[in-house]
């Protein structure tokens, strides 16, 4: 595994300890304890993350170096990936395309799984908390002869689910259970070591449409991950890493006991590896590598029963000095695609020691995205709904079939603009940071970010048939960009209070809508009986669920009689979710999500190998059912853990 | 995914029933509002049982000289069925109870304030056609912005004129301001009754006055 904190490149990492320490159950909980993070449900339910005011679907999840798929409206929902077998979390901020190719446009975090330092170890842990939530996860590790290391994990969780509206039928979280095991393996032989994992996971879920409607939504997911090392002389070596994931998601409803529904979505992941790494001096590296991923989906609602897709890659990396305090990264990657034009993704990084107390870092890259599967053969209509959703690549044949049938009513967009590819999504980011270490030891890291992306892709109308129904298709409509300031800074005031804070400042905005705005082509009315008026650049607010400011407070305390107390807090400014006065923008006279905070507090004690904590999150009980389902309100838990 | 996303995308249907209001008729330029202009339409999707079928239903006609809806095939302007607006004017495009046009009617969208908008730009005007209306359908493509769930509103966008050449040669523009019944304050698509209109107008009466 890399080393990332030397890096010149704006890297968070988070240790087990504080994995540990926030008691945290899910991804998304721990990832939403960290300045400059937002944890975002979408309409599906998926709980997914915001990096520097990058979406989900532009941010990259990994496991030991592997990407986890099942993205299927985009979001990656973290709810899925329990941490109990997790070391390091490490966040790589800004686009990092140029060494992990597509998705890497917002950011990329990498978990990477325990592996045991003991001839046997054992970590037991059992919390219960509110709404009937219990959540168990089993470490057992062993070393055995002959240079062999074997880790299991297991964790179950289950929940009862929660109601924040008035519908006595519906539930907002409806009860669910998951299991979750993973077995990981190192083997060390002379010039040679094998890593190999395997991931299984489980999610089953029944719930209630109305008063006679079921349905049963199950998720199954497998992955393998291997990797060879083969140390050829002291400078240089090779790795060859192979990877299968498969995500599953079958969706049943039982509509009124006499019809049954059913969706699918079934995607596959194979990806191959291989880098040589030179190393001429301790302080030089070279690694040059090329890859190949293949990637399958066989979905409902599609315009073919499966779609495929292979690409190669080729990567190149250097990793150098120059003077004595300045050390640069130089890496660019070039990914193959059939499907659309190829994309070079270069990067520039470089750090500086100024002196014992200040490091500047700048990183300048390139990110891309390219359009899912869904954005190009997505065909979703029925007889039921007054719309249908088709993708680009599935747009042209439908629409020319529905016109020579003579259904189309309007056609809103030219043919032309279906006659091309639907172009990846790309980001050029920008990173200027600064490490300060002051008096007392106190630490401040600022960075300054900005992300521009172009292409983006996005869904409208594009026709309408005769009898009235829409049509609705992707294709690459807005530039926009998003920048702000992080700043996060560590001290102890006493030995045992130790201090985190963390801030970020943040705009993101639509180049379009702005220059709109600019031209003075942009009016808003307050009510319909009042008159519109132009508004001016300084009322736009930018894009949707995104705060201005957001800050973090996180306090640890250690009595003389070993009780640590953890306090933390987050203050989230407030955001839009939607254009409520109609101009088609978010702007200061529409409507927002008041800005919230949320505080979580702690206790536990250590006793030999026993851990005893209990706790509550969202101390003040902070709902807001409408635009935030995914708060639950206060939980109260405890937790136990035995380390053997 | 724990519920279905294509619960995303929900449109609106809700019946009610009709409502008139007086004209006012002026000699020289009419400036007006027209309250609660009821354009049903059958078909597409019902709210309650989310059934969608074919559209279908008359168009509601409005006749600017008059200030009046009116039930007359040749002498009217504009025609509303449910958020689709249509212009006496170029070819039909072959709806379900969609009007034949015989007049010379054109319309386009032009951005400011109600009282920015004083001259008509002829070169802008365009008819309905057998591909497409004039003015495009669609959320944030013409008059209006739907904006989706939760709230599932339609929101006429502020700052869009539509400017008119009457069925026999005139001119007009129109501000629409709501698509509700009574043009609530904050209008809430699951009490407010829908295709409602209420919009402000003026009419150039003189023949070849461009100017309002």
């Amino acid at each position: 595994m890399r080393q990332l904190s030397n890096l010149p490149l704006p890297v968070k990492l988070i240790s087990n300890q504080e994995i540990t320490k926030s008691n945290s159950s899910r991804l998304s909980d721990i990832l939403d304890d960290q300045s400059g993070i937002f944890i975002v449900s979408d309409f599906g339910g998926g709980n997914g993350i915001q990096v520097q005011g990058l979406d989900s679907q532009y941010t990259l999840l990994l496991i030991d170096g592997s990407p986890i798929i099942g993205r299927q409206s985009g979001t990656l929902d973290l709810d899925r990936i329990s941490i109990g077998n997790i070391e390091q979390i490490e966040i790589i901020k800004g686009s990092s395309s140029s060494l992990y190719g597509t998705d890497a446009i917002g950011g990329v975090v990498n978990l990477i799984t325990t592996m045991t330092n003991d001839s046997i170890s054992a970590d037991i842990s059992y919390k219960f908390s509110s709404f009937n939530t219990n959540d168990l996860s089993i470490n057992i590790g062993k070393i055995l002869n002959k240079g062999h290391n074997l880790n299991l994990y297991f964790n179950s969780f289950n929940s009862e689910g929660y109601d924040l509206n008035d519908n006595p039928v519906l539930n907002t979280v409806e009860p669910y259970k998951s299991y979750t095991a993973f077995l990981r393996h190192n083997f060390k032989k002379n010039k040679w070591s094998f890593f190999s994992s395997s991931r299984i996971y489980n999610e089953n879920q029944d719930f209630t449409l109305d008063l006679n409607s079921y349905g049963r939504n199950i998720i199954n997911e497998s992955s393998v991950n291997t990797s060879i090392n083969f140390q050829n002389n002291e400078s240089h070596k090779f790795v060859f890493e192979n990877y299968y994931t498969n995500y599953k998601n079958d969706e049943e409803y039982d509509l009124n006991q006499n019809s049954i529904d059913e969706s699918f979505f079934d995607q596959s992941l194979f990806k191959s590896e291989l880098r040589s790494i030179f190393k001429n001096d301790v302080k030089n590296t070279l690694t040059i590598g090329l890859g190949f991923y293949s990637e399958t989906l066989k979905r409902n609602n599609f315009y073919k029963d499966k779609v495929s897709q292979n690409s190669f890659n080729y990567f190149v990396q250097y990793e150098g000095f120059i003077f004595k305090n300045t050390n640069y990264i130089f890496g660019a990657r070039y990914d193959q695609y059939d499907e659309y034009e190829s994309e070079f993704s270069p990067r520039f990084a470089i750090r500086t020691q100024i002196n014992d107390n200040i490091s500047s870092k700048i990183s300048i890259g390139k990110g891309f995205k390219t359009p899912d599967f869904r954005q190009l053969y997505f065909n979703f209509s029925n007889s039921n709904s007054g719309y249908s959703v088709i993708g680009f690549n599935a747009a042209k044949e439908i629409i020319y079939n529905l016109q020579s049938l003579g259904q189309i009513s309007n056609l809103i967009i030219s043919e032309e603009e279906f006659s091309g590819n639907l172009k990846p999504e790309s980001s050029i980011s920008f990173n200027l940071g600064f490490n300060i270490k002051t008096y007392k030891n106190i630490i401040f890291d600022l960075n300054f970010f900005r992300n521009q992306i172009q292409n983006l892709i996005d869904y409208k109308i594009i026709a309408t048939k005769l009898n009235g129904q829409s049509i609705f298709s992707y294709y690459n409509l807005n530039k926009v960009y998003t920048q702000g300031i992080e700043l996060n800074t560590a001290f102890s005031l006493l030995n045992d209070l130790k201090i985190n804070f963390g801030y970020q400042y943040l705009e993101a905005k639509d180049n379009e809508a702005k220059n709109q705005i600019k031209k003075g082509e942009v009016f808003a009315r307050l009510t319909p009986n009042s008159p519109a008026f132009q508004i001016k650049p300084k009322d736009y607010y930018g894009l949707y669920n995104r705060s201005r400011h957001n800050l973090n407070l996180k306090i640890s305390y250690v009595t003389k009689n070993n009780f640590e107390v953890y306090f933390k807090s987050k203050y989230r400014s407030k955001y839009g979710i939607s254009d409520t006065n109609g101009n088609n923008l978010l702007d200061d006279f529409d409507e927002f999500v008041d800005s919230n905070l949320l505080s979580d507090m702690s206790i536990s004690k250590k006793y030999k190998n026993y851990n005893l904590t209990f706790g509550v999150d969202n101390l003040f009980d902070y709902t807001d059912p409408v635009n935030i389902p995914n708060y639950p309100g206060r939980i109260i838990y405890s937790k136990l853990n035995i380390k053997l | 995914m724990k519920t279905n996303i294509y619960l995303l995308f929900s449109f609106l249907l809700i019946f009610s029933s009709c409502q008139k209001e007086d004209e006012v008729q002026l000699l020289n330029i009419v400036s007006e509002r027209f309250d609660n202009l009821y354009a049903p339409q059958n078909g597409g999707v019902d709210q309650r049982t989310g059934q969608f079928s074919p559209i279908s239903g008359e168009f509601t006609k409005f006749n600017f000289s008059t200030g009046q809806v009116t039930n007359s095939d040749t002498d009217w302007d504009v025609a509303f069925r449910a958020t689709d607006i249509i212009v006496n004017g170029g070819t039909s495009l072959g709806t379900i109870d969609e009007p034949s046009r015989n007049g010379s009617a054109a319309v386009y969208i032009a951005n400011g304030t109600m009282a920015a908008i004083t001259s008509v730009d002829l070169q802008s005007l365009s008819q309905d056609a057998d591909s497409g209306y004039a003015i495009p359908p669609g959320g944030g493509n013409g008059w209006y912005t739907y904006q989706g769930p939760p709230v599932n509103l339609i929101s006429p966008t502020p700052g869009k004129i539509l400017v008119f050449r009457t069925n026999d040669g005139k001119y007009a523009k129109m501000e629409i301001l709501s698509y509700y019944k009574n043009a609530p304050d904050s209008p809430d698509a699951y009490t407010d009754e829908s295709k409602y209109y209420t919009f402000n107008y003026v009419y150039q009466p003189n023949e070849g006055e461009l100017g309002f």
